[in-house]
């Protein structure tokens, strides 16, 4: 158990490495220059060529990539280019954004998701479970992006209920209370997590719906039944607990995708999160940065996927036996 | 619902036991500018991006600024700033003296060796400042005394006042001189700058805003705008939907109609058109890609002018900027009034004479419609930014256009980065550029078309142009300048070596409770010192205090 | 532009029939009961085959040519009238008849890519499935490191390659990124099957290899594939929209879903038609791919444990980042 725990743990970082190679090439050998702002004018060549050598950029490849390596192996991600300060933290700054915004998608997706299933198994096949059926595949099938653009433009530009963009009040936040920033805080979260969390939510529904039906029909609960108990109590208490468990599973797959920020999302709403970070800086040819976020977005995946298999091999012991064979 | 919010906002910070009460009176007021991007550095000499600019001009002086109405000949048309006279000693030598009431934001007064260190470090080659080569007429700054400043010129010609004053923001010598010119793109002081204008950095904060606040004992007038917000918006349509919901006050271009439009149904933004400084014009590629041949199509300037012809420029303004564009008869923008001549050879739109044209030189239509010459088809790319939606509207129109004439064309939209890439390199066919220029042509102009201009990426060269642009940039009065500038644009017009398409106008959107607005087309926000809120037009963020 | 060429509707045409053809072994009469029975199934694929036919007979039915700028000052940004049933656009296009080409490119894309993407998937998972141990751990590490690639990538690539992508490109580089999913279905699939007796049959009589995975094996694990393309498709398309709505998608003048959205986002409030109907129409066909694959898992086996677990490591569903579905698909041990 152990052995395999060792093997898959240096697969992951093995994995992590071949990412960031790749990484690392794909951005040095795409065209374009790195320093310039959009819509503003071109450097001029001697400055430009002042701030090549600056960072190193007019070595050969190699060597670039020999020492970038040596560099993060020191712990020093190097300075972003567009903003003129250490990598590390331009994402210090943006990991929390991004966390924010994952943790509550993920809280709306998951109780929503939940609710609609459980109520969708309860009234099988009567005429609330097929309204529900087609409004989530409805909703599952909205693009993200399109999604976000109407909400925003319903409930943030039409009708005032919520900010239009950002993470707080730019003028505002700082003179709250404890309690005015909360709200403040929330006001802006609202629209985002929605989009995220909704179309999510959808896609548990359905899946929790099938789950729940399943367990329903198994011998246990059949069992409980002629027991006598209630159907609330034989739904809450056996189906529903039989069903969570791959539900969690698959939550947990998710989150490090959630983690690594919605680019789209992030964009029309103006949040500062790692996707945004990231969709910037490969546009902008901001090199340290974009090797940051991959790098961060490669463990998060490779690391939410070790937590899965974990989790998974806790879960069910006969694959536990599976891999002491 | 959004006052309901907004009241409940306001209440809990009423509710507060954070301290901080509320602003009332002449000098409160909180201004939020939608910003596109986000700065690089708020050190002026490292970089002269607009919203850097934008920013850093409310932070640092200049010695003297243009007028309102950008006359950059001479020194009459210029106001006081750092320095409150000027004298000229001899024809090559010009004395500032400074205001003492000059302070930095750290209580040093300002001296004439910050004058001469600024001079210095915008000249360094080591720092490399974009400015740097529209300051290679001024010898040497020196300082007489602490508050006489002496610039000193390499030869006389008209604008020696404008190119003294207009480039320089000038710096604190006692906090900068220690630091390497190499480390001033990185250094603490540009996300943290130390200046002596009427505003003061208060707080950035990255992939959201920029706050200033005023500095009430600045030493000419007290700004009545107390807090200048810039907030960051990835893009132009975020920004303008913020604008109509209220939560940011001023927008300086609002670029297309329908954003025109959605401004004017607003009804607390008032509009304020000014003279647009941006023209926008398909630049041929004369030779060919990032060879020294000439470039198979565009190295004719019969083809050339064919090309332009078969544009209806007119139209295609009106269709992308609604009336709020004008097609100028020459590579210039609507803020060199002077400039735009009436009898400059500007050629009609004529798709008849145009496709003669292109079939007296040999290029006859095909099968497909198409035209070719000995196995070439009369195809190009067409290369915009993706980042733009005006350019790419224009380049779908053009590329409509053209196929009417025979002449095909394939629409390449790249990222920014590429673009500027590709322009370098001569790597492209033809791309749709947009410049922003400064008040006055003489840097705009040989920038553009002379050979060793560095926006002149078509590789256009006439020796009889250069000829001409010189003498307008050296030429003693306002007569013989015009005149000279009239031959030189007379040339441009015949070589047609870009498809000029339109100088927009830029409509600025601000809210209305802001009066005294003036808008100078180089530097939208010059004037916010003067801005006022009157004491019952104040609204929640207004009155919030730390 | 010379017009959205007629490849995309002929791979549409082909995907319909490659899925036939694999179903064909389960095809009975009682699955196609089944798949009808269930709820959503029936409207769902005549949504499927109202936007196929609108790709297909797209320059019969469209009133105008896509890129024509009819009035570019007097008809732009038009309400849906009868003219012009959807409206124009800002640059004075109909918009309906942009929806009807998009149709092909959306589609075609999303086909395209999942062609590549099933195969690719197939061949590989099933080469590990059958040969095991070397091969197949080899794999299913290139398989791991392609998953643990951030999607951010795609747009790193699309963005490398310098040239604005066509159509065709675009979707071979979304097929070639998204296979690794796929691979891992099939070779649970070839794993499970690959124990049977038939095959040891096959093997003992001395067959090939690669004959005995295509005749024998790849047919059995047609069902799963099947659904999880139907899926891929639906995936495929959002991503597609997605990478378009940033700008590294599909490049105008060619009509795409995604990049209509795009252009019209500047007139949000001013023209929503522009961008409604894109959006309906890919909500609209992601919804009937969606609606027909729990049909055909349905029908093809109603038994099936959607509450499985997943068997090997690391199956980790399709990314949410440009709108991408957490697919859940079944898997058996």
């Amino acid at each position: 158990m152990a052995a395999w725990l060792l093997r898959r743990v240096a697969a992951a970082l093995a994995i992590v490495f071949a990412v960031v190679t790749v990484a690392f090439f794909a951005m040095h050998l795409a065209p374009g220059t790195p320093f310039v702002p959009a819509g503003e004018r071109p450097l001029r060549p001697d400055v430009e060529a002042g701030l090549r050598a600056r960072f190193g950029l007019d070595r050969p490849l190699a060597a670039q990539y020999v020492s970038y390596l040596g560099a993060v192996a020191r712990g020093d991600l190097g300075e972003s280019f567009s903003q003129q300060r250490p990598v590390a933290l331009a994402l210090q700054e943006a990991i929390p954004n991004t966390v924010v915004l994952a943790a509550t998608a993920l809280a709306i997706d998951l109780l929503l998701g939940l609710a609609i299933g459980a109520l969708q198994a309860a009234y099988a096949r009567r005429r609330l479970d097929t309204l529900l059926t087609h409004t989530t595949l409805f909703v599952y099938s909205l693009p993200t992006f399109w999604l976000g653009l109407v909400l925003l433009m319903v409930f943030g530009q039409g009708l005032h209920w919520f900010p239009v963009g950002g993470v707080t009040d730019p003028v505002l936040h700082q003179a709250l209370s404890p309690a005015g920033r909360a709200l403040d805080r929330l006001r802006h979260l609202a629209l985002p997590a929605l989009t995220l969390g909704l179309v999510g939510a959808a896609g548990t529904a359905r899946f929790q719906r099938a789950a729940l039906l399943e367990a329903l029909s198994q011998g246990f609960v059949k069992t409980a039944r002629a027991k006598g108990l209630r159907e609330s109590r034989v739904m809450l208490a056996h189906a529903l607990r039989n069903a969570l468990l791959p539900t969690i599973t698959l939550m947990g797959l998710a989150l490090p995708f959630l983690l690594t920020g919605s680019v789209v999302v992030e964009t029309v709403f103006a949040w500062p999160g790692m996707g945004k970070l990231a969709a910037d800086a490969v546009l902008s040819r901001d090199y340290p940065v974009v090797m940051a976020t991959t790098m961060a977005a490669a463990a998060l995946v490779v690391a939410g996927s070790l937590l899965a298999d974990i989790l998974y091999t806790a879960a069910d012991p006969r694959v536990a036996r599976e891999r002491k064979a | 619902m959004r006052r309901l919010a907004t009241l409940a906002l306001v209440l809990a910070a009423a509710c507060t036991s954070h301290g901080g009460g509320s602003c009332s009176g002449e000098y409160c007021g909180t201004v939020v500018f939608a910003a596109l991007g986000e700065p690089v550095s708020l050190l002026p000499p490292v970089s002269s991006h607009r919203l850097d600019r934008d920013i850093y001009d409310q932070i640092f002086l200049k010695l003297a600024d243009v007028g309102r109405d950008l006359n950059t000949v001479g020194d009459a048309g210029f106001e006081p700033q750092l320095a409150d006279r000027w004298s000229w000693i001899d024809a090559l030598t010009l004395a500032f003296h400074l205001d003492p009431r000059a302070r930095w934001q750290d209580g040093r007064p300002v001296t004439a060796g910050d004058v001469a260190f600024t001079f210095a470090a915008y000249a360094d080659s080591a720092l490399g400042a974009p400015d740097r080569d529209n300051l290679k007429r001024i010898a040497s700054v020196t300082a007489q005394d602490s508050l006489t400043a002496v610039f000193r010129f390499r030869e006389r010609y008209p604008e020696m006042f404008y190119d003294a004053v207009y480039y320089l923001r000038i710096l604190p010598a006692h906090l900068l001189r220690n630091l390497p010119p190499t480390q001033w793109r990185s250094s603490a002081f540009g996300r943290n700058p130390v200046g002596d204008g009427p505003y003061r950095l208060v707080r950035w904060a990255p992939g959201e805003s920029v706050e200033l606040a005023a500095d009430s004992t600045f030493f000419r007038a007290r700004p009545h705008i107390r807090r200048l917000v810039w907030r960051f918006a990835s893009d132009l349509s975020v920004a303008v939907t913020q604008l109509v919901a209220g939560e940011v006050d001023a927008i300086e271009v609002l670029a297309s109609p329908a954003n025109l439009e959605r401004a004017r149904k607003a009804p607390r933004l008032a509009l304020y058109p000014y003279p647009g400084s941006v023209i926008i014009y398909v630049s041929f590629n004369l030779k060919a890609r990032g060879g020294a041949q000439p470039h198979p199509i565009f190295g004719d300037p019969v083809v050339r002018r064919a090309l332009v012809s078969a544009t209806d420029r007119v139209r295609m303004a009106r269709s992308v900027w609604g009336g709020a564009a004008e097609v100028p008869p020459a590579p210039i923008p609507e803020s060199w009034t002077a400039l735009w001549f009436d009898d400059l050879p500007v050629l009609p739109y004529d798709t008849v004479a145009a496709a003669r044209a292109l079939e007296r030189r040999g290029w006859r239509v095909g099968p497909d419609g198409i035209r070719s010459r000995g196995g070439r088809k009369l195809a190009f790319t067409l290369t915009v930014p993706s980042t733009s939606p005006p350019r790419r509207q224009y380049a779908q129109l053009i590329q409509e256009e053209l196929r009417a004439v025979g002449v095909e064309v394939a629409i390449e939209a790249v990222d920014n980065a590429t673009l500027q890439e590709r322009l370098r390199e001569g790597a492209y066919d033809a791309a749709i550029q947009a410049w922003a220029n400064d008040p006055t042509p003489s840097s705009g102009v040989p920038e553009l078309w002379s050979r060793n201009g560095g926006g002149n990426y078509g590789r256009y060269w006439n020796p009889a142009f250069e000829r001409w642009e010189r003498a307008a940039v050296t030429a003693r009065t306002r007569q013989a300048a015009l005149g000279a500038w009239h031959a030189a644009l007379r040339i441009l017009a015949e070589d047609a070596p870009a498809i000029v398409l339109a100088s927009p106008d830029n409509v600025a959107a601000i809210d209305r409770r802001i009066i005294n607005v003036r808008l100078r087309p180089d530097s939208y926000w010059a004037y916010v010192r003067d801005w006022r809120i009157a004491p019952d037009q104040l609204i929640a963020r207004d009155r919030a205090m730390r | 532009m010379t017009g959205v060429p007629l490849l995309p509707p002929v791979l549409v045409l082909a995907g319909v029939i490659a899925a036939v053809f694999a179903l064909r072994r389960q095809a009975s009469g009682a699955a196609v009961r089944r798949f009808f029975a269930s709820p959503a199934a029936t409207p769902g694929l005549g949504l499927l085959l109202f936007f196929v036919a609108l790709a297909l007979l797209a320059p019969v039915v469209a009133p105008y040519r896509p890129s024509a700028q009819l009035d570019i000052v007097g008809l732009q940004n038009q309400a849906p009238s009868w003219r012009h049933l959807l409206g124009t656009d800002v640059l004075s296009r109909d918009v309906f008849s942009r929806l009807a080409y998009g149709a092909r490119v959306s589609l075609g894309i999303g086909v395209l890519a999942t062609l590549v993407s099933v195969t690719v998937g197939a061949a590989v998972g099933a080469a590990a499935g059958y040969f095991r141990r070397g091969t197949d751990a080899v794999l299913m590490r290139l398989v791991d490191v392609g998953l643990a690639v951030p999607k951010v990538f795609i747009v790193l690539v699309a963005v490398a390659l310098g040239r604005p992508l066509g159509a065709v490109p675009l979707a071979l580089l979304l097929g070639i990124t998204g296979w690794f999913a796929t691979s891992r279905l099939v070779r649970a699939e070839v794993l499970s099957l690959g124990e049977r007796e038939f095959v040891e049959a096959a093997r003992a009589l001395g067959a090939r290899p690669w004959r005995i995975i295509a005749r024998h094996v790849l047919p059995g694990a047609a069902a799963v594939l099947v659904v999880s393309a139907t899926l891929n498709v639906a995936n495929m398309m959002l991503l597609e929209a997605g990478l378009s709505f940033i700008g590294v998608g599909v490049q105008p003048p060619v009509p795409s879903w995604g990049n209509m959205i795009a252009d019209a986002r500047d007139v949000l409030t001013a023209a929503p038609w522009i961008s409604l109907f894109p959006g309906l129409a890919i909500t609209g066909v992601v919804l009937a791919l969606h609606a027909v694959s729990d049909g055909l898992r349905e029908a093809l086996d109603p038994r099936a444990r959607l509450g499985a677990l997943p068997a090997s490591s690391g199956e980790v569903p399709q990314e949410r980042w440009l709108g991408g579905r957490v697919a859940r698909h079944r898997e058996a041990r």
